[in-house]
This record gives structure tokens, C-alpha cells and sequence, in this order.
């Protein structure tokens, strides 16, 4: 009896394979080995097959001139192959960061017209999004370039100049901008002087705000101190920031000065944003049907106007729910950004293209291109991840 | 729990790709031995030799086990790679398809074409999945180089041109300083465009566009001045451009068209090479699809030679094997006049050297 009693009390070890901690950590690695194991086959295969075709194994390639040009870049055809890699990036990049807010401001804005009081907002909103999303994104594109942008802007030729200063055509939309390489440093000045303005009058408002109760209106109050900080210092210092008018070259074929905004940048952004927008919206509408009816009915109780419901109630708790889905229709929209081949927009899915065609490893110069995709798409997460941590609610 | 679930579905999905990229190994490995001999492990290079010559061996064998011709092809470009309403398909680089099946199986039919973009062309030669690459590919140093290619031959010589609207007043391409050309993305074109241009010293903006569709769409509404391409694409273009347009004078580049091949396929690349040959020979013996069968035991000792090949010892397998070729597409006119005549682009230089083109098949000795 006692011996029996005192197996069953004291601690002893289990053996190691029924070890639970051990299991795990063997379980742990056997789990990286296989997944080891089946990159270093993939690796494997691919470089013993492309070394027993004769192909290049290396990414040397980077380092070769790229010998095409690049609309809008001057000289572009003796940038090396990583050069051209990196501004097709940055074409990509200036897709990505207007579409992203024009989607989700439209989206938002459909979303809320969809659980509208009003038929007729109600009916605009669902045809909005029955239209956009059931069309492919890439019938869109055409659509906005080839019929909207190319038939319905102005040939350069019909010579359309308002003010003189901007430039309509289908060969570029001019803007006189400022002349970054005359006076950057001068502009980038009064950038600062312009957001130390913003923030002075920010805490000035503040300071009302708590003293009085008035609404503070930090943005509106601070973009009026920016423009007239800018005003102020462009004056005081005599006319320091100089800009440059769009013109049309003096053959009348190309658009100089100022800046040009290549009209395949706006058919690509335009349509993939209405088409993003139609996710967006559903997302929107579903996130606030997912906020308790009880949240709105509390807020019309108070009096707050339509607006403040949503502005200060609703869409706050809304985009708690909002975030993960959004930051998928965010990696759609920088994935479908490759639909610009179609366009002639060169980002960088164009640049692959004509970087494989031009005897370069075609397997090298694919995997600089999902890299590169990977940086926008695990840089998207991590925003959306971070706004996902410091929203969501703290539970216990 | 929560965990061990987790890692238990993380197993599962690892397995699953583990097993994928397994079969994939398995599948290519199971395959090379029929489909792709030139895959073996060919690193040290006193072997080379040697396993060249049996691979070579080896694709001819491979297509005649098979019983056809794996040959890729463009299959959108009227004139040399079409497909029909009826699914055939037609055009100069078909005929050599055509032609190269007839010399090996004695059956121009027995093809299987395979549809390439400019993106997958040569990736589809390099990995075996074709045989030939009959698609209106230009032969240049660094594809020859680079990408483990051998160009056979040249069967249409080609050359960039530049197409205008013919009110624009260019007369030529030098008096285009500072206009934008439409141009097709991914192209030999592009890179010829620029050094022409930069060699005359003037300057120009590229409009890069996916097709002919688009070129279409961008041209006609004034978003580019001239658009550059072969010049056998540029009369396809204007034949079908509901405009006023004229072909400049210039040619911008040297564009060899032809039929190529995996490097270390000696023995096929000659059967490839002296097909294309054998059509230049013909037209230039009078020897057509229609009268072939008249020369054959012909007199004239070269004509016999060519049309029963005794002593060549090219890895053809029967000795008549021009015989087979010319029955089934022809002499080099014929092709040309059946696919390329109807286009109405110029012969220019191809030609046979007899008529003032370039086109030269060596002897038959």
C-alpha cells in the first residue's frame, strides 16, 4: 500500500517522448526542417535546371544598362537595369498613394449613401456598387483610358492652355509646379515655416477649445495658417518661390515645364480607385450594421446631427471592424496596379516586362518583381496591423 | 489546445506543399528522359561535346517517337502565325513548322502549335516544352549568347519603320525632334528606337503600349506622332488603320527573323537550318511544290544530289528528305507569295541573291 501511495505522489519525470514540452519543441522543429527541406528543393531545382540550360544564375544583370526609355524620365535609356527596377517602383508607389485615400473617401461615402434614409441616395449607392464591382477592374481601365481619357480630352493640338499656365491634352495634363532643382531648398524652408505655423495654431485653438468650449477646428484653422504663413514668407522674402508655367514645346507636340501628369497615371488611378471604392463601400455598410443599433438611437436621443452620428458615434467604433478587410482591398489595389501593362503605364510590372524581354534571366527578373511587390504589400500590413493594435478595444 | 490546433493545421499545410513541390520534382525528372535530353547535367565542359551530339540525336528521335512536332508560334500575327476561323493555322513561320515536320515524319500535319507571347517565347524553347521557336523572334548577339539559343537561319528580313499620319509633315524620322512615338512594351523595337534616335541626336518620348489595339486607340487620337515597328507589322497595320497614314523611309534596325533552337541540339539545329535551305534551293533549281516530283532522277547532277541526299549524313532520316519538304509548302516564293504577298509589303531584300535579295542557300554537295 505505502509504496503504491507513494508512486502516485511524488513528482517524478515523465519519460521524454511523452514529454509534453519536449513534443512541442520536436514538433516545433520538425516543422521548420520540412519547410527547410522544400525551399532548398525548390532553390535546387531551379538553379540546377537553369544551370544545366546554360542560363545565368545570378542577379549580375542589375548592373547592365537598361537601354530603353522611360516616358518622363530624360536619359533614361543609360540607367542600369536596377535604376529603371526602382522608378517603375516609384510609379507603382504614386498609384498606391492616391488610390488608397480616393478609394476609401469615396468608399466611406457610398457605404453610408447605401444605409441612407433617402431612396434615392440609397438606389444611387447600391447601383455604384453593383456596377463597379461586377465588372472586371481591367474592362474599367480601358474603359477610363482608352474611351474617357484619350477620346474626350483635347488633342495638344487644339491648344488648350487656360491662364496660359495649365496645359489640356491627352498627352499630359500640364500644372505649373514649382521648379524643384532651382530652389528646393528655399521650398522645403518654407514647407516648415508653413507646418510650424500649423502647430502654433493648433495649440492655440486648443487653448480656446478647453478656456471657452468652442469647437477647436484644428484642420481648417491650421490649413488657412499654412497658406498664409507660405503667402507671407513667398512675399517677405521677394518672391522667392518661383514656379513654372505648362507650356506647350514650341514644336506643339510635348508638354514643358511645370508638371506633367501623364494621362495613363490618371486612367489607372482614377479606375482603380471607383473600382476599390465599390469593396470599400460594402465594407463600410457592413461595419456599421455590425455597430449595436442602440449606439445610433442614443446619438439621435442626444440631438447630435446626422453628421456628429457618424463623425463622433458611429464610424469611430465602425472602423475598429473597418481595418482588417480594408488593408485586403489596400494589397488589391497595389496588386492590381499591374493592370497599367494594358495602359501604357510604366510601373513596374511594365519594367519586368521589358527588362525579361531584353535577354535577362527571366526567372531573376521575376523574383526582383515579387519582392518588390512583397515590400508594398508587408509595408500595407504593417500600417493596418498597427492601427488594428492601437483601435482595438481592450478586453480582458 | 487552442495551439496545438494550429500547429496541427500548419503541419497538414506543409505536408501538402512539401508533397507539391515532390511531384513537381518527380514530374520533371520522370519527364526529361523523353521530352527533354538536353536537360542532363552538361556542367563539365569536356563532356559537352559529347552529349550534345546524343542529345541532338536524341530531340529528333523524341519527335519521331512522338509522332509530331512541338513548335511554338505567335498565332496572332497575319502573315507569319494566324489561326483561322476554322482553328488551322497559317502563315510564313507555320510553313516552317510545316516543313520541318515534313522532312521528319513525312507529314506537314503533324504538328502541334503552341501559342507564345513575347514574355514566355523563350522560356518555353529553354525548358523543352517546344522544339522550334518559329515566332517572328529577331536573332541578336545576347539572345544567341545569353539565353541558350541558336537561330537556324533567317526567313524573313525585317526592319523597324516608322508610321506617321500624313498630314504631319515628317518627311522623315529626323525631322521628329521632340515628338512622342508609340511603341510597342517588351521589344527589340524599343531599344532600336532609342539609339536611332540618339544617333541622330534628336529626342523623343515613348509611349509604351500593351498591342496593336492600343497603338490603334493612342494613335488615332493624337496621343503619339508616329508609331514604330517592323515594317512588315506597319503595312499589316496600315492595311487595316482607317486613316491617312504614310510608312517613312527610314529603317530604324536590322530585324532577322527566324527559326531557333535549343543550343546543344546540334543535329536537329542542322535539320531546322538545311529545311530553310532547302527552300531557298528550290526556288533558286525552279523546283516547285507542283513539279517535284518531275525533277527527281533529274540530269542535272545537283538537282539529283539535292533531291536524293545519299552522302550529306545530315540527321535526317530518309535521304528525301527536300523531296518531302518542298511537296508539303514549297519552294521559298511560293511560301512567301502563299502568307506574305497578300500583306502587300515590298520584297525588298527577300529575295533570292539571283534577284537581288539576299536570300543564299549553300549547296547541296
Amino acid at each position: 500500500m505505502t509504496i503504491v501511495e507513494q508512486e502516485i505522489h511524488t513528482p517524478t519525470k515523465p519519460p521524454l517522448y511523452r514529454d509534453v514540452r519536449v513534443l512541442r519543441w520536436l514538433f516545433q522543429f520538425a516543422v521548420v526542417g520540412v519547410v527547410g527541406y522544400a525551399l532548398y528543393r525548390l532553390y535546387d531545382n531551379a538553379i540546377t535546371n537553369l544551370e544545366d540550360s546554360g542560363l545565368p544564375t545570378g542577379f549580375d544583370f542589375l548592373d547592365n544598362q537598361a537601354r530603353f526609355a522611360i516616358p518622363g524620365l530624360e536619359d533614361s535609356a543609360d540607367y542600369s537595369v536596377r535604376k529603371a527596377y526602382w522608378s517603375g517602383y516609384l510609379n507603382t508607389l504614386r498609384v498606391i498613394v492616391i488610390g488608397i485615400p480616393l478609394c476609401t473617401a469615396l468608399g466611406v461615402i457610398i457605404g453610408i449613401m447605401r444605409l441612407s434614409d433617402n431612396l434615392l441616395v440609397r438606389a444611387v449607392g447600391t447601383i455604384y456598387v453593383e456596377l463597379f464591382r461586377n465588372i472586371p477592374v481591367l474592362l474599367w481601365i480601358f474603359i477610363t483610358y482608352l474611351v474617357i481619357i484619350l477620346l474626350n480630352l483635347p488633342q495638344i493640338t487644339d491648344d488648350v492652355t487656360p491662364l496660359d499656365r495649365f496645359v489640356i491634352s491627352n498627352r499630359g495634363i500640364g500644372i505649373p509646379w514649382f521648379n524643384p532643382d532651382a530652389n528646393l531648398l528655399t521650398f522645403v524652408g518654407f514647407i516648415g515655416i508653413g507646418l510650424i505655423a500649423v502647430v502654433g495654431v493648433n495649440v492655440w485653438r486648443r487653448k480656446v477649445n478647453e478656456q471657452t468650449g468652442q469647437p477647436s477646428r484644428g484642420g481648417l484653422y491650421g490649413f488657412i495658417a499654412f497658406l498664409i504663413a507660405l503667402a507671407i514668407a513667398h512675399f517677405a522674402a521677394g518672391n522667392a518661390l518661383s514656379y513654372e508655367p505648362s507650356v506647350i514645346a514650341e514644336n506643339g507636340r510635348q508638354i514643358e515645364g511645370g508638371m506633367n501628369i501623364f494621362p495613363p497615371y490618371v486612367g489607372l488611378t482614377i479606375a482603380l480607385s471607383l473600382y476599390t471604392a465599390s469593396h470599400v463601400a460594402e465594407i463600410v455598410r457592413g461595419s456599421i450594421q455590425a455597430i449595436h443599433k442602440g449606439q445610433g438611437e442614443a446619438a439621435q436621443a442626444v440631438a447630435l446631427s446626422t453628421f456628429q452620428r457618424y463623425r463622433f458615434i458611429i464610424l469611430p467604433q465602425a472602423f475598429r471592424i473597418m481595418i482588417p478587410p480594408l488593408a485586403s482591398q489596400y494589397l488589391n489595389i497595389t496588386k492590381n496596379s499591374s493592370l497599367a501593362v494594358a495602359i501604357s503605364y510604366v510601373e513596374i510590372t511594365s519594367i519586368f516586362q521589358r527588362v525579361s524581354n531584353n535577354a535577362t534571366p527571366a526567372l531573376q527578373a521575376l523574383i526582383i518583381l515579387m519582392f518588390c511587390y512583397l515590400t508594398f504589400s508587408l509595408g500595407i500590413s504593417l500600417i493596418a496591423n498597427f492601427f488594428n493594435r492601437r483601435l482595438s478595444l481592450e478586453t480582458r | 489546445m487552442r495551439k496545438h490546433w494550429l500547429l496541427r493545421l500548419l503541419a497538414v499545410l506543409f505536408t501538402f506543399t512539401l508533397i507539391a513541390s515532390a511531384c513537381g520534382d518527380d514530374d520533371t525528372s520522370d519527364a526529361d528522359p523523353v521530352d527533354e535530353p538536353s536537360d542532363d547535367p552538361a556542367d563539365d565542359p569536356e563532356d559537352v561535346v559529347d552529349l550534345a551530339q546524343d542529345d541532338g540525336g536524341d530531340t529528333i528521335q523524341a519527335i519521331i517517337d512522338r509522332g509530331h512536332l512541338e513548335c511554338g508560334v505567335n498565332g496572332q500575327l497575319l502573315g507569319f502565325s494566324n489561326v483561322e476561323d476554322d482553328g488551322t493555322y497559317t502563315g510564313l513561320d507555320v510553313d516552317y513548322c510545316r516543313a520541318v515536320a515534313a522532312a521528319l515524319l513525312d507529314d506537314p500535319d503533324a504538328v502541334e502549335y503552341t501559342d507564345l507571347t513575347a514574355e514566355t517565347r523563350f522560356t518555353a524553347l529553354q525548358s523543352g516544352d517546344i522544339d522550334v521557336l518559329i515566332r517572328n523572334g529577331t536573332w541578336t548577339s545576347s539572345r544567341d549568347g545569353v539565353l541558350g539559343l541558336q537561330w537556324a537561319a533567317t526567313t524573313f528580313y525585317d526592319g523597324a519603320g516608322m508610321l506617321v499620319n500624313s498630314d504631319s509633315g515628317f518627311g522623315s524620322v529626323a525631322d521628329m525632334d521632340g515628338t512622342i512615338i508609340c511603341v510597342q512594351t517588351g521589344t527589340t523595337t524599343e531599344i532600336n528606337l532609342e539609339i536611332y534616335f540618339d544617333n541622330l541626336g534628336i529626342s523623343y518620348e515613348p509611349l509604351n503600349v500593351a498591342d496593336e489595339a492600343a497603338v490603334t486607340a493612342n494613335f488615332s487620337s493624337g496621343a503619339c506622332d508616329g508609331y514604330v515597328t517592323d515594317k512588315s507589322g506597319l503595312a499589316s497595320f496600315k492595311a487595316t488603320y482607317d486613316g491617312d497614314v504614310t510608312i517613312l523611309d527610314d529603317t530604324m534596325s536590322k530585324e532577322p527573323l527566324g527559326p531557333a533552337t535549343r543550343e546543344g541540339d546540334e543535329d536537329f539545329f542542322d535539320v531546322v537550318q538545311w529545311t530553310v535551305f532547302a527552300t531557298f534551293n528550290a526556288e533558286e533549281f525552279g523546283i516547285t511544290s507542283a513539279n517535284v516530283a518531275d525533277h527527281v532522277g533529274s540530269d542535272n547532277g545537283a538537282i539529283a544530289k539535292f533531291l536524293d541526299d545519299q552522302e550529306s549524313g545530315l540527321a535526317f532520316p530518309t535521304a528525301d528528305w527536300a523531296v518531302r519538304i518542298i511537296s508539303a509548302v514549297g519552294n521559298y516564293q511560293e511560301i512567301y507569295d502563299r502568307n506574305i504577298g497578300p500583306l502587300g509589303i515590298p520584297e525588298g531584300v527577300n529575295q533570292l541573291y539571283t534577284q537581288g535579295g539576299i536570300l543564299y542557300g549553300p549547296p547541296v554537295n
